[in-house]
């Protein structure tokens, strides 16, 4: 399997097009995910009764498969980008919603007692008590999310909508492995860039949490 | 730091790409697909291809020569096969795809019996929904068409599908997983030569899997399109069709009406005039075996074939 | 809705649907062959790595990112890479669902590793026990809770994404949603894609209750 070198820079303006694209694929996917899933978290999290319809109704939508996923919204949803973004985010949502669920049980109990015990209301707590501390897990979660929807984005190939995994249609149609190489180096890279960004965007918004190496490892591992 | 400064950070850090991945991802919810309802042209013309090289290098040339005409034209290349872009165009997400009058009759109306162009043109106009139109045929033309290795059709004997019926059960055939419920397919094949396989693979039409599997030996009758340059490279003996199962096939543009302005009908009919199936045949072979990009090779065989 | 619905349950329930060579049963069984190999495969791949670097302790730095890069690895690209490279045959199959599968043991064993309590492997060490006795003896047995369950994420994974098989020709479950999706058969479609949902929430239970059966009564170790 032989590469042609010539074709990378000859294609550069289709490769920035594609990545592009890609980002505005994945990326509302996992924002909407987050808009969803926060909510959804805190009702599993704080109503006995739903957390496990919520957790296990997630666990379920994870397995499907995700092209699978996409046919079955094209009559709902049409053969337009809404429906990669939409196929997206519904697993996005699902490790957004463990990983948030995760986060807020996570925050001792005590913390959130005493701060109900100082009389300020379940909404305010939650908002700037257990979110904020909750916040690390959470990222987790956001950065899992992320590089996952970077990755499936390319499923979506299948209808059209695949950003950089059209490289991957074309090189499989023409027999041409070289525009794959370049969608998957492509894919790769733009995942360690977001989940890089996420990491420094996640170190900024927990000034606590740069503590003693012992958090550290315990959060690294979290993350993984 | 209190805890309020830390949430102010917060929104302030979280704010600013969301707003930004917000705002991205609802443009590219609004502003893609069909560019609006006007009654013409005028708003941009979407040109949807399938998911296949050839029909990526039609739409291009459609985009082309409609471009060159005034007409704002933008290319969906790849998004599936006809069981999902027909759909498409009659919902709206895209305007304009290059068809072939044989499969896209028959995929409308299963039961139409014409097999020659003109017969097949008016059958088209009525057979079609309303919304939806189709301009004059070109004279390229791209024909289904099942073919064997040489070595297979010398030890059959195989020159034409009613052969087939010689060695029923025993053959494999390969084709796209559509083909098992289309007339020009299984179901044809078995009406009208009374052709049954030993096993159907569903593997894809004229595409890297259904030729891997012919070279290999893994299917033993493969569905390739007439166009396509590995038949004469590889040899293949491509079965003649006696009883016209397979009908006439001249690319046709299928369009929403309300798009089909005159500026639109000439530009298209002017390029249906010169592209015949020796350049589309070219064309392919620039494409699948020089590995050269559709857009770039559509756009040099317009400059050198100007539409009159 | 309803009547997609009234027809997937047809779907499921006719006898005729399950039998022959491109039945259900016939579908399920070869889903289940390409997931178990893949799944073992990436084991016999990722334990190993997973054990030394856990009880080294050096090239954590790769086994906590793994994950990361194995999560973004397109498994449509990698499928067609193979697929180019190697012609029509099973391996674009199984190199995908390996790769898929091998970071996320290699992530979860070293997690159970680490979370070993330092001073049970030191008193091990104090006892007498050499390098390896530790490994087998102390850690191993320790880190098996956090292995199993990589080996279960892993095999949840690896069950979901072996629709792909289709994508190269093959069988397994993905063919129905391929099928499905060039016949425009919604019906299809959504009963490959429910079959796949259900054998791996079946899968993922099976192992779950296997982790329990094996450690019951264990003090659960650090998360």
């Amino acid at each position: 399997m032989t590469l042609e070198w010539g074709w990378f820079p000859d294609h550069a303006d289709e490769m920035a097009r594609l990545t592009a694209d890609h980002l505005a694929t994945a990326v509302p996917a996992v924002v909407l995910g987050l808009l969803i899933a926060l909510p959804l978290a805190v009702l599993a999290h704080r109503v006995r009764p739903l957390r496990g319809v919520i957790l296990g109704a997630s666990n379920i939508l994870y397995t499907i498969p995700s092209l699978a996923f996409f046919v079955l919204l094209l009559p709902v949803t049409g053969l337009t980008r809404t429906t990669a973004i939409v196929g997206l985010t519904a697993y996005t949502l699902v490790v957004l919603v463990r990983n948030t669920v995760e986060g807020l049980d996570a925050v001792p109990a005590k913390v959130r007692e005493a701060s109900r015990a100082m009389g300020t209301r379940p909404l305010r707590t939650l908002l700037t008590v257990e979110l904020p501390l909750a916040l690390p897990v959470i990222m987790a979660g956001v950065r899992v999310a992320t590089v996952m929807s970077i990755s499936l984005v390319s499923v979506a190939s299948y209808i059209g909508y695949g950003g950089l995994g059209q490289l991957f249609t074309d090189g499989f149609q023409r027999n041409f492995p070289t525009p794959v190489v370049a969608g998957v180096a492509l894919t790769l890279l733009l995942a360690l860039v977001a989940d890089a960004l996420l990491v420094t965007v996640q170190w900024l918004c927990t000034p606590w949490r740069r503590g003693t190496s012992r958090q550290r490892t315990f959060m690294r591992r979290k993350a993984a | 730091m209190n805890r309020r400064t830390v949430l102010t950070t917060l929104l302030a850090g979280a704010s600013a790409p969301l707003l930004a991945a917000c705002s991205s991802g609802i443009t590219s919810l609004k502003g893609d697909g069909a560019g609006g309802d006007s009654g013409s042209s005028s708003g941009g013309l979407v040109i949807g291809t399938a998911n296949f090289t050839e029909n990526q290098i039609l739409g291009y040339l459609y985009a082309g020569v409609l471009n060159a005409a005034g007409v704002k034209a933008t290319v969906k290349p790849n998004l599936g096969s006809r069981e999902i872009v027909v759909p498409a165009l009659r919902s709206g997400d895209i305007d304009l795809l290059p068809e072939y009058q044989g499969s896209l009759l028959l995929y409308l109306d299963k039961k139409a019996t014409e097999t020659e162009a003109g017969a097949m043109q008016n059958a088209l106009a009525t057979a079609l929904p309303d919304g939806l139109e189709v301009l004059p045929y070109a004279a390229a033309e791209d024909r289904d068409s099942f073919a064997v290795t040489r070595a297979t059709a010398d030890r059959y004997g195989l020159k034409t599908l009613a052969d087939l019926r010689k060695v029923n059960g025993k053959l494999v055939f390969g084709a796209a997983a559509e083909m098992k419920k289309r007339v020009v397919g299984l179901v044809g094949l078995k009406d009208a030569y009374g052709v049954e396989f030993k096993e159907f693979k569903a593997l894809d039409s004229s595409g890297p899997l259904v030729k891997g599997a012919l070279k290999k030996g893994d299917i033993d009758v493969g569905n390739v399109f007439t166009t396509d340059v590995d038949t004469a490279e590889n040899g293949w003996v491509l079965l003649a069709d006696p009883e016209h199962l397979i009908p006439a096939q001249h690319i046709v543009p299928l369009i929403a009406a309300r798009k089909a302005d005159s500026k639109v009908r000439k530009a298209l009919a002017r390029l249906g005039n010169t592209l015949t199936t020796a350049h589309l045949t070219e064309l392919n072979r620039l494409v699948d075996k020089e590995k050269q990009d559709p857009d770039r090779v559509a756009d040099a065989w317009l400059k050198k074939h100007p539409a009159r | 809705m309803l009547e997609l619905l009234k027809n997937l349950l047809s779907w499921l329930t006719s006898p005729a649907q399950w039998s022959g060579p491109e039945g259900i049963a016939a579908r399920i069984l070869e889903h289940l062959e390409y997931s178990l190999l893949a799944t073992l495969a990436a084991a016999v791949i990722a334990l190993p790595v997973g054990l030394l670097i856990g009880h080294t302790g050096r090239g954590a730095f790769l086994a906590v990112n793994l994950s990361s890069f194995g999560r973004a690895l397109p498994t449509v690209g990698l499928v067609t890479l193979v697929f180019l490279a190697g012609g029509l045959s099973v391996w674009p199959v199984y190199v995908s669902l390996v790769a898929l599968a091998v970071p996320v043991i290699i992530t979860n064993t070293y997690a159970g590793m680490a979370a070993v309590d330092p001073e049970v492997k030191d008193a091990a060490k104090g006892v007498g026990l050499r390098g390896r006795q530790v490994l087998w003896q102390v850690e191993l047995p320790l880190a098996l809770p956090l292995i199993m369950t990589g080996v279960r994420l892993a095999t949840v994974q690896v069950v979901a994404t072996a629709t792909i098989a289709a994508y190269v020709s093959f069988g397994g479950l993905g063919r129905y949603v391929f099928d499905g999706l060039a016949q425009r058969d919604l019906v299809q479609v959504l009963g490959g894609a429910a079959l796949v949902a259900v054998l791996a929430v079946v899968a993922d239970l099976a192992l779950g209750g296997l982790t329990r059966l094996l450690f019951r009564g264990r003090p659960a170790t650090a998360r």
